[in-house]
Order: C-alpha cells, then structure tokens, then sequence
C-alpha cells in the first residue's frame, strides 16, 4: 500500500525522469526538427506498455500514438520476459506507430535485480526516410520510403549493423538520421538509468504497483469527467479541402455513463493520395482534444485512454488501409478536432473552442540560389484559432498542432528569399461576440534569379472554419501570384523570378452573435486595424465615423435592422 | 585621511532593500536590511544608507566604490507601468511581435493567454526600408514618410520610440538615419534601436527586446539620477556602478541607455555570491541555490563559470510556464527558477494528490503560522509543525510563529489525505525538496552535466533549512552555508568585476569568413565596451577583452558558445577556430557531424575589468564563542520514525574549526540550517558552514 505522499513524490520523480530522458534525446540529437520544433515524444511505460509518464515536450500526434505502440504491439510482440538487458527495439509501422514513415519509434525495456521492470520509449521524426519527399504526392506507401517492421536495433547491447547498413542506404542524409536514432537510444537509456536510480532510493522492486495507482486515479478522474456529461449521442461534420476534392469528417460521441465513444463513420473514403490518417493517430488526436476540453488538469497517460474509445470505417480517410499512402496524414489529421469541439459545444459551451485554421500551412521553396548551389527550404504557419465564450481567438496560432514558426530573417538568412509582408491579415477573424483570431498575410519572391519550385501544401482555402453559437466562419485562405493566377493549394508549381506569391492564411471562427459584439471592442478593432471600418458596419452593426469614434445612434438602428 | 577602503552595495528587491558595506583591509562587514518603499524605491536607499553609515560609523567619504541592483525594471514590465511606446518597423512586418513564434506554451491549455505585446498595434508603424540578409540595401529608407509619422507621434504624445528594421543587425544605416531622424523631430523623447540594443537576427526577440528597453527607459531615467543625486547629497562622493543581468556592472549612463539590461540583476547577485564562496572553499562546480518566500532560483557553474544566457523572458503571462513571457535578448546569467517557497501553499490536485506551490501566500498573509491571517498550509507551516524552525526565534525573534495555527492549517489537508498531520507536513516538506531537485535535475540533463560532483551553496531565508533534504535528491554531497545568507545577493554584487558586453550577429561559413569586415566588426564592438568600462574610471591597462563565438554546424538551429582567445582573426586561425568548436561541440554533444560544415553566427565581446578583492570578508569578527548548545528540540526526520531529540546551536557562537554530526539544528537571525542525519557540518574557511554528507547515508 502506497500512502498519496509518497506515491505523488515517486510520481514527480518518474516524471523528472522522462523530462531527462527527452533533455538527453534533444541535447544529442543532429536535427533542427527535433532540437528547434520540438517534434518528439518520450515517455516511460510498465511492464505490460502501459504509458505512466510523458515528458513535457512534443506533439499528441507522436506521444499518444507512441502510447498505442507500446502497449498493443510491442509489449505482446517481444514480451519483457523475452528479451535481454542491452535489447533495444525499432519500428516505423505507420498502423502500429504514428501514421507515416518519417517518425522512428524505438523503445527499450529496462532491468533491475536480474528482472525487466520498464520500458522507455521515444518517437522522433527523422529528416528522411527515403521515397518521394514529404508531401501528399505518392499513390501507395511504397512510394514513400523505407519501412522498418518492428526488430531490434540493439541485441545485448550490440547494434544491428544489417538494419544501420539498410537505413544508410536508403536514406538521403544517413548521418543525421543515424545520429538521431543514437540520440533516441541514448535518451532511453539516461531514462533507464535515473528509473533505476529512483527504484534503489524508494526501495521499491519495481513500478507495477506504481503504475496500478496512477494508472486508476487517472482513470477515475477522466471517468468523472465523462459522467458530468449528460448521456447521449452528439454530432458533427465538417468539410475539408482534401487534395483535389472536397472531403468529410463526420463524428458522432456517445456518453453512456462515464465511458466515451467517438465513432466516425460517415467520413468519407481513403483517397489515392498520401493525406490518409491511421486509425492510431485518429486515437491519438480524438484523445488529445477530449482531454484538452474535459480533463486539462489530468495527466496524459494509459489511464486516461481507458474510458474512451475510438473507432472509424475501415478503408475511410480516418482508417486507411494498407498500402495507402500517409506521408502529409497530419494535412487531414489536425482536422479531426474541429468536429469533436463543435459536437460538444451544446455540453460544455464554456470549455470548447470555434473552430481555427487547424492546418498548419507548410512552404516548400527549392531550386538554385544565387551561387549555382541548390538549395531547398521548408517552414510551417499558423492561421488563425477558434474564439471562445470569453476571448477573441489567438492570432497566427497553431492548433491542435504543437510546432512554433520560423523568423523572417532566418528563413531569408537560410535561402534565397525575400519575404515582402509578414503581417495579421485584416477582417480575417470570423466576426462574433468574440471574435475569430487573425491569419496572416505573406508575401514572397525569389532573389536568386532563377525560377524556383514551390510546394503548397495549404488548407481552408475551400471550407473556412465555422463560428459556434451565432459567430461566422473565418476567412478561407487563399494562394495567389502577382499576376492573378491561383496555383492548386496542395501542389507545386514554378515561381518565376521577378513575380511574387501572396499566401493569405485563414481566420478562426467567432463565438456568438456578432450584434452582440460590444461596441468598444469593436471601435478598439478598428482602431488597432484587426478589422476594416466597412466591416464594423457590415459584420458587427457598429458604426464608426472618420473621427473614430461609435455613432451610437446608426449603432442602434442597424443592429435593430438586423434583429439584434 | 585614509584612503577610502568602504565597498557598498545596495540591492532593491520586490519586498526588502539590502545594503552591504565592506571594509576592505579589516574586511569587516556591515548589513541592513529594511522594506522597499513604494512609490519611489530610492527612498528607502537612502534612508538604509543613513541608519547603516551611523551605526557602523562609516564617514560617507571613506566610500571607495558603490553598486547597485534593483527590481525596478522588472517590476515596471510585469506591471506595465513603463512610458508610452511606438514602434517604427520596416513596412510590412510590424506585427511580427504579435506574430510571435506562433506556438502554444500548454498543450493542454485552451484558455492560454499570450502576452500583450508592450506596444498596441496603432502605434506600430510601417516605414519604408529594406535592407537584405547579407547588408545590401533593397529599398532606400523613406525619409519623408518617417517624418510624416514623426508628426503623429508627437499628436499622441508618445514618450519613447523603439525602432527595430528587418536586419539591421548586418547593415544599421537605415535606423541610424532613422534615429537622426526622430531625435530631430521629436527631441526629450527616448529612443533605441534595434542594432544597439540587441544585435541579433531574429526579429520578433530583437523586437521584443527594443521595445522593452524603449518602455522602461524614461523611468530607468528618472530613478537613477534620484538615486544619484541622494548619493551625493549623503555626501558619497564615490562612483556609483549599476549590476547587470549579466553579472558584471556598469556606469550609470550605460545603464540609462541600456536600462533592460538591469533585468534579473538581484538573482543574478545571488549566483555571484554563491560562485564566490564556493571558490572560496576551492570547489569549481557549484549550485547556487536561493530559496525565498515564493520562489527558489539556482545557478549552475560550468568549467568553473557561470553560463550566460541570450535567450530569457520576462512578465510570464503565466508563472512558471516557459514561453509566455515577452522574450529577451540580453545578456543574463542563465537562472533555474522554480514556484517554491517558504510561503508555497500546499494542495490537492485533480487527482486528490497532494501539490506544493506555485501558488504562495508570499508575505502577506504569509504562512499561517505568522498569525498574519493566513489559513492555508504552506512550506513554511510544514517546517514548523516537524521541529525545523523555532517558534520564537524566527527572523532573528522578529516573527513569532504560531504552532497552533500552523496545526490548524494543516488540519483539513491532512484529513483529506487520510494521515496523520506530522505525516502530511512531512510529504509537503519532500514534495516541495523534490519540485526544487526535479528543475535542477533536467536543467542539468539538458547541458549534459553531472550534478553528483557539485557543491550546493544554499542561501534564501528557506534555503539552508531545505538544503540536506534537496542535495539528497540530487546525489549532492557538500553544501556550504555562506554567512549572511539572508543578504546573498548583495553580496554577491561586490564581487561583480565592471564589464559590458556586445554583440553582433555575423553569419558565415567559416570557409566563407570575410576577415576584414569581421575584424572590422570587432573592432567596433571592443571600442564601445571599452568607452563604456573605461568610463567607470577604470585604467586601460586593467581592462581585458574576451571574445566568444557562437557557432554551429549548418543547418543547425543551436550553437555553441566558443571562447576565442585573439580579438583579430587571421586566415591562420580558422583551423584553430574548427578545433575549438569541435572540442565544444563533443563536450556538449559526445560526439562530433564531422564532414557538415561549420558556420559562425553571433560574434560576442565582451570588455571587463578586474573583479573586486572580497576575499578577506570576515563576518563572525567581534563574536563571542561557546561550544554549547542553546537548546534542544523535537524533531522529525523520517514519517515512520518517532521524532529526535536534536540539539540546537546559535550560529555566531561557533568557533573556527567546530564541528558535529547531524542532526544538529543551526539557528540564525535570518534562516535556520538543518544539519539532517548522515550528515555532518563544520565551520569552515570565511565563516561558512561546510555540510558534507557520509558516503552511503
């Protein structure tokens, strides 16, 4: 029997030990994605897979799928009884891992007293995998690259030179790539190490009855969360851009008691192209966003998975089947969020959020710098996020993905390119009581002088993001050159020297009736130039005359003449 | 007359002003501590300096030398109390300090809230100007539309000007033309510039920082000159130095200029004094650890010194959480700070499991035992309850604790837990040792070091009573008490050598260097830092200059910092600054990407003349000595374990040399030394109290 003292102080240590292990993995690691994204996971498990702890750093794309991993394929495959102290395991399954090829997943069990106890386990994304590059491109997973069904990299502590001379071959930049999956082993065993640490000071044989109590108090408190909810089946659906032509999420969650299931039947089919979603990172996004809006104050871990469940159609776009290809998954799986907040909005108004961009907008230059040398350059942006009950929604914010953006002097330090404007975009916000968050306008060009190919691998340029309770859609994006063109949105076309690409990022939707809107926050909208005094008029029935000041009396007689 | 031979130092924190003096040949010591005032904190300056020059009988003209740190700059950021603020930004881009990084801070969190930035968006204005990534200029700088602007700002009475253009770092001529410009237009108005204020690229930290030294400017301003002026009128005729974040200081027109590197200038007293008293007792690696009413911050040495930072934040929009502050490039010792205190109140949490902090009580109402009308249970209240502290011996006897409210507080936590009430102090007293060993634990893992080796300074009213229970945690063996812990940090400041640095962002393959303009570059920084240092009165023969580069394989996002023992660089010597990097990089890293190239991207000088000879401070002169205890007391160490009778000892009644086994309880007048079992102190060399724990306890 564990009294909660003593059971909370093992806990904080067992995740001190994970943050040690993820500040060793990111202090050896070769790449700027793991080092500057944070795009990682690591987490420790029990015996049996179950996830106890996470560190605090990455992506729910990469520690809830990592979790999956772990306990439904690792574990039975290579039960901890069966290996040896020095056996190290190594997969890029996109159906038993995170949902593509890119993201190494390796775990390593741990022993004390002659007896395995624990696994550590961390899920990066490597800088290639081989194959087509990432994007949407490829019609089946063998394009791709390189698979690695699950097998161990390391035996007794020797590495599996056949597997390291396989990856060497197939990949475009083999030091980084090997050098991180050093960093990810040396990651595992710091976290071995300190776990070992912690087991000798405690006194403890193992963290089986650890685990059991974390494990159960975490469960109870997300099942009290669920059984707050009334019971019941909630829905929605929403539409996407897909690649070339529109698709649907749709998600029904049942409450029944303090169990939750989220079906997504009604999703539209898996497509010829590389935007399919795994089941797995479905899970892993469905179980991030509920937690976010039921359980913020509960921690992420196998526990909290107990109560929910998720399924999909097999062969839809939410549970693809092999081989379909699933490089950019993230392109659809960031949507899956958006529905899920919207059919709880009747529950937890004061909890959810409008929806947002969701997307992250991913730009990819490459071609000839000034030099002769080639040169390719990649870099994620934000649109705008959902408002809320209470607040405007962030501007040029990513959600529900974890990655930060790059600044203007360093992308044009790093390649060839001139960025014009970089700013909010104005009247992009959905108009509410609280008002949708602003995307973003980007203006670029070459400067090398040579033409240059740019992918696009853009979103909401079709289907904006919807307001909750009376607030309107977001802007939709839009991708446009200097001569009026519009190239396809998730293609790649030829950037002529001299012509420019305007990108204009979407808005997050607005919360509420916008006649409702106060009439200051309007005003200090105009003034601070987030929205046009026009739109103030049309939007938000509010009139503000050239001197910047409410003409309360044209206020009122519009917003009576749209039945405020 | 003799030769002045007083140092002082004066150090503003958020609730009490300490002044130091020391007298440098007897080495004698003489401190007073009383409240910060508020709304003017140069009050309580001067009339701390008054009561400490009259009792230590100190003639204001044997001063040789003053320093000063406050809170002040930090205090006006999280306020928001600074002057009002434009912002001038190439066209085009003055949003990106409300772009940001475009991340999330919590994961979880959907209610996050980001950080207002320090100027609204009607008073950033797009000017006309571009230059590229390699200096050239693309568009001229519009001229008459700043004027234009120039014109508004003066219609909205802005009081300070921050300009920051898209790479002003390599080429600066459009915002030099740009300040021309506005102190023409718009004179008494404070201006700063990005190239000056923080050379680096990135605009949105560049930004941030401008604007935040354009903000505090004006009041920077105004207190120092009261400050100066009250110096002077107390007839200190000697010259006042002001502390910087960076652990050096500087002259008062530096720091007029530069006001945002005042930031964290107390904490970073703290770590100065801790470096000094473990050098003292010859250990090389230490952990300054400080531990107050509602934080505790540590610092790491390494290879000997303090890391500096140029990467921190500043007014959290939430405490504690790393990112959702406004972002700093400034030079700044590199500081642990945790949500931990005396005052830290304890908690059940979503799951019904006990939580410390961060949360705290702070000093008013305080802990519940201060009787001051707080009820919730605190560190402090734990501490009481377990035998640690003396009720009435508190602060020097100043505050009489209240077991019973102590008891009280804990009562209904204790109930919900299901334990006995000594049991739940006791977890709250190892929760928050373990909260504190956790943040040094990773922030240790994340630079590769090995805590084991270190030596624990521990300083803070709280510190030297948790300061066994977390060096347990961290597998630390030796933990010194300096003498007069309570007064760390301006202390500390006494031993800060005159210095300021420069930087200047220059991003090249180290095959690819152009010499001439990077010499020409450092030329230029080592002149403006030694115009600054030398200021100071110090002789140019006394000034050293050290050159650090940061750099990085290509395509990296991190660097290296790399030590440069030349100020000019020849073809020669960039082999020599591949090898150093690459001893850098597989210290940092194990292990080297040999064949990627190698790039250089910020050049950093920094000027510094000789640190202060302290050494000779003596603070147990004029003691009288007893080998006896002044009492006993019941104490707790171990939940399972009925509670040890543990004698109890004044500190200043112990003689060089005395030692004893633990558990010994030490009291003094600002915090009380637990001496745990398995461990033994000793007073050693400055009066410290060395603690070292046996091998295998």
């Amino acid at each position: 029997m564990i009294d909660p003292i003593t059971l909370e102080v093992i806990w904080n240590r067992l995740i001190s030990v994970v943050d040690e292990q993820a500040a060793a993995l990111i202090h050896s690691s070769f790449t700027t994605v793991v080092r500057e994204a944070g795009d990682l996971s690591a987490g420790v498990f029990d015996r049996a897979g179950n996830m106890i702890a996470q560190s605090v750093t990455g992506t729910p794309g990469h520690i809830n799928t990592m979790a999956h991993c772990v306990r439904r394929y690792v574990a039975p495959k290579y039960p901890i009884d069966s290996l040896r102290p020095g056996d190290t395991l190594i997969t890029n399954d996109p159906w038993e891992a995170s949902g593509h090829l890119f993201d190494l997943t390796i775990v390593s069990p741990v022993f004390y007293r002659g007896r395995g106890v624990a696994w550590f386990a961390s899920t990066c994304h490597a800088v290639d995998i081989g194959g087509a590059t990432m994007g949407g491109d490829a019609r089946s997973l063998y394009e791709e690259g390189l698979a690695i069904p699950l097998m161990k990299l390391f035996k007794a502590g020797a590495p599996n030179e056949e597997l390291f001379d396989i990856i060497r071959a197939n990949v475009r930049v083999p030091d980084q790539v090997i050098g991180d999956i050093h960093a990810q082993e040396v990651g595992n065993q710091v976290g071995a190490r300190k776990l070992i640490e912690m087991l000798e000071e405690f006194d403890l044989p193992d963290i089986e009855a650890l685990s059991a109590r974390i494990l159960d108090r975490t469960e109870a408190a997300v099942r009290s969360a669920i059984a707050a909810l009334p019971d019941g089946i909630y829905r929605d659906a929403i539409a996407i851009d897909g690649f070339d032509s529109p698709l649907s999420i749709a998600c029904a969650i049942e409450v029944a008691g303090d169990t939750l299931r989220v079906d997504y039947a009604g999703s539209s089919p898996q497509v010829e192209r590389g935007i399919n979603v795994v089941l797995n990172y479905t899970h892993a996004y469905t179980t991030y966003t509920l937690m976010a809006v039921l359980a913020p104050g509960i921690p992420n871990n196998e526990g909290a998975f107990r109560p929910i469940t998720v399924s999909a159609p097999p062969g839809s776009i939410l549970n693809c089947s092999k081989p379909a290809p699933v490089s950019a998954r993230h392109l659809i799986g960031h949507f899956v969020s958006q529905p899920l907040l919207t059919a709880l909005s009747p529950l937890l108004p004061q909890r959810v959020l409008a929806n947002g961009s969701a997307g992250l907008w991913n730009t990819m230059m490459d071609g000839i710098s000034a030099d002769g040398e080639e040169f390719a350059y990649i870099f994620f942006s934000a649109g705008g996020m959902g408002a809320a009950h209470n607040r405007d929604g962030l501007s040029a914010t990513a959600f529900p993905s974890g990655i930060m953006g790059v600044p203007v002097e360093a992308i044009e330090t790093a390649a060839p390119l001139l960025m014009h404007r970089r700013e909010l975009r104005v009247d992009s916000g959905g108009p509410g009581t609280f008002r949708g968050g602003l995307g973003q306008v980007m203006e670029l060009e070459m400067l090398s002088g040579a033409p240059a190919n740019h992918s696009c691998m853009y979103d909401r340029t079709g289907s904006p993001a919807l307001g909750l309770f009376g607030g309107k859609p977001g802007a939709t994006g839009e991708v446009q050159l200097s001569d009026g063109t519009r190239p396809h949105p998730k293609s790649h076309y030829v950037l002529q020297p001299g012509q420019r690409v305007i990108l204009k990022l979407p808005g997050g939707g607005g919360f509420g009736s916008p006649l409702e809107r106060d009439p200051r926050r309007v005003l200090a909208d105009v003034q601070a130039g987030y929205i046009s005094r026009e739109a103030a008029a049309r939007e938000y029935g509010v009139r503000i005359d050239a001197a910047m000041t409410i003409d309360a009396a044209a206020t009122a007689a519009l917003r009576k003449e749209r039945g405020a | 007359m003799p030769a002045p031979s007083v140092l002082l130092a004066v150090d503003i924190g958020g609730t009490f002003t300490d002044i130091v003096a020391l007298e440098e040949n007897s080495g004698r010591i003489a401190v007073e501590k009383l409240l910060t005032s508020y709304p003017d904190p140069s009050a309580a300056v001067l009339q701390g300096l008054s009561n400490l020059l009259a009792s230590a009988h100190i003639p204001p003209a044997a001063i040789r030398y003053v320093v000063h740190g406050t809170t002040l700059i930090t205090n006006t950021l999280i306020e928001r109390s600074g002057a009002k603020t434009a912002l001038l930004a190439t066209a085009g881009f003055r949003d990106a300090i409300e772009i940001g990084n475009e991340g999330r801070y919590d994961m979880y969190d959907l209610a996050l809230k980001k950080p207002a930035p320090l100027v609204e968006r009607r008073l950033r204005f797009d000017v006309p100007e571009r230059m590229l990534a390699d200096g050239r200029v693309w568009q001229p700088l519009d001229r008459e539309r700043l004027r234009q602007i120039c014109q508004r700002l003066r219609a909205e009475a802005v009081e300070a000007v921050a300009i920051c253009f898209l790479h002003a770092y390599t080429n600066p001529a459009h915002e030099l033309a740009a300040l021309e410009i506005v102190r023409q237009q718009l004179p008494g108005v404070a201006l700063s510039a990005s190239h000056q204020v923080a050379p680096g690229m990135r605009e949105y930290p560049r930004a941030s920082t401008t604007i935040a030294n354009a903000y505090v400017q004006p009041i920077a301003e105004r207190y120092l000159e009261r400050v100066a002026a009250g110096l002077s009128a107390a007839g200190i005729q000697a010259p006042l130095n002001i502390m910087l974040s960076s652990g050096g200081t500087t002259t008062v027109a530096a720091a007029r200029a530069f006001p945002i590197r005042l930031v964290e200038s107390g904490p970073a007293g703290g770590a100065l004094a801790g470096l000094h008293w473990g050098r003292l007792l010859g250990e090389s690696d230490v952990l300054a650890f400080d531990m107050g009413g509602t934080t505790a911050k540590a610092a790491l040495t390494r290879a000997g010194e303090l890391a500096i930072s140029h990467q921190s934040e500043v007014a959290q929009a939430h405490r504690f959480k790393r990112g959702s502050g406004l972002p700093l490039m400034v030079p700044m010792i590199e500081l642990i700070e945790i949500g931990a205190g005396g005052g830290s109140i304890a908690r059940l949490n979503a799951l019904g499991l006990p939580a410390v902090g961060p949360q705290s009580a702070g000093s008013s109402p305080g802990p519940a035992s201060y009787g001051l009308g707080g009820s919730a249970p605190t560190v402090t209240d734990a501490d009481l309850i377990l035998g640690y502290l003396n009720s009435d011996y508190f602060a020097g006897g100043d505050i009489k604790l209240d077991n019973n409210a102590a008891r009280n507080a804990f009562a209904d936590f204790a109930a919900a837990l299901e334990l006995p009430l000594e049991r739940a102090a006791w977890g709250v007293q190892q929760l928050v040792n373990e909260n504190m060993a956790a943040a040094a634990r990773v922030h240790a893992a994340e630079r590769g070091l090995e805590l084991r080796r270190y030596c624990m300074v521990a300083t803070g009213g709280a510190g030297p009573a948790h300061a066994c229970g977390v060096a347990q945690g961290l597998g630390i063996q030796r933990v010194l008490i300096p003498p007069a812990a309570g007064v760390g940090s301006a202390f500390g400041f006494l031993t800060a050598p005159i210095a300021f640095d420069f930087t200047r962002s220059y991003v090249a393959r180290l095959d690819a260097l152009d010499l001439r303009a990077l010499n020409a570059i450092l030329a230029e920084l080592e002149r403006e830092g030694r115009r600054i240092v030398e200021a100071a009165g110090l002789p140019a023969a006394a000034i050293s200059a050290r050159l650090n580069i940061d750099m990085r394989y290509v395509g990296q996002g991190y660097e290296v910092r790399v030590p440069f023992p030349k100020q000019t660089l020849t073809a020669r010597h960039i082999a020599q600054l591949q090898r150093l990097f690459e001893k850098e990089y597989r210290a940092f890293y194990g292990k080297l990407a040999a064949g990627l190239p190698i790039e250089a991207v910020n050049w950093r000088v920094l000027i510094s003349g000789p640190p202060p000879q302290v050494s000779g401070a003596d603070f147990s002169a004029g003691a009288e000595f007893s080998d006896a205890p002044v009492g006993s007391r019941r104490v707790c160490y171990h939940p399972e374990k009925s509670p040890r009778a543990t004698p109890v000892y004044r500190r200043e009644q112990l003689r060089p040399a005395w030692s004893a086994a633990g558990p010994v309880i030490i009291e003094e007048a600002a915090s009380t030394i637990a001496v745990l079992p398995g461990w033994t102190a000793q007073v050693a060399a400055g009066g410290c109290l060395l603690l070292t724990r046996e091998e295998g306890a």
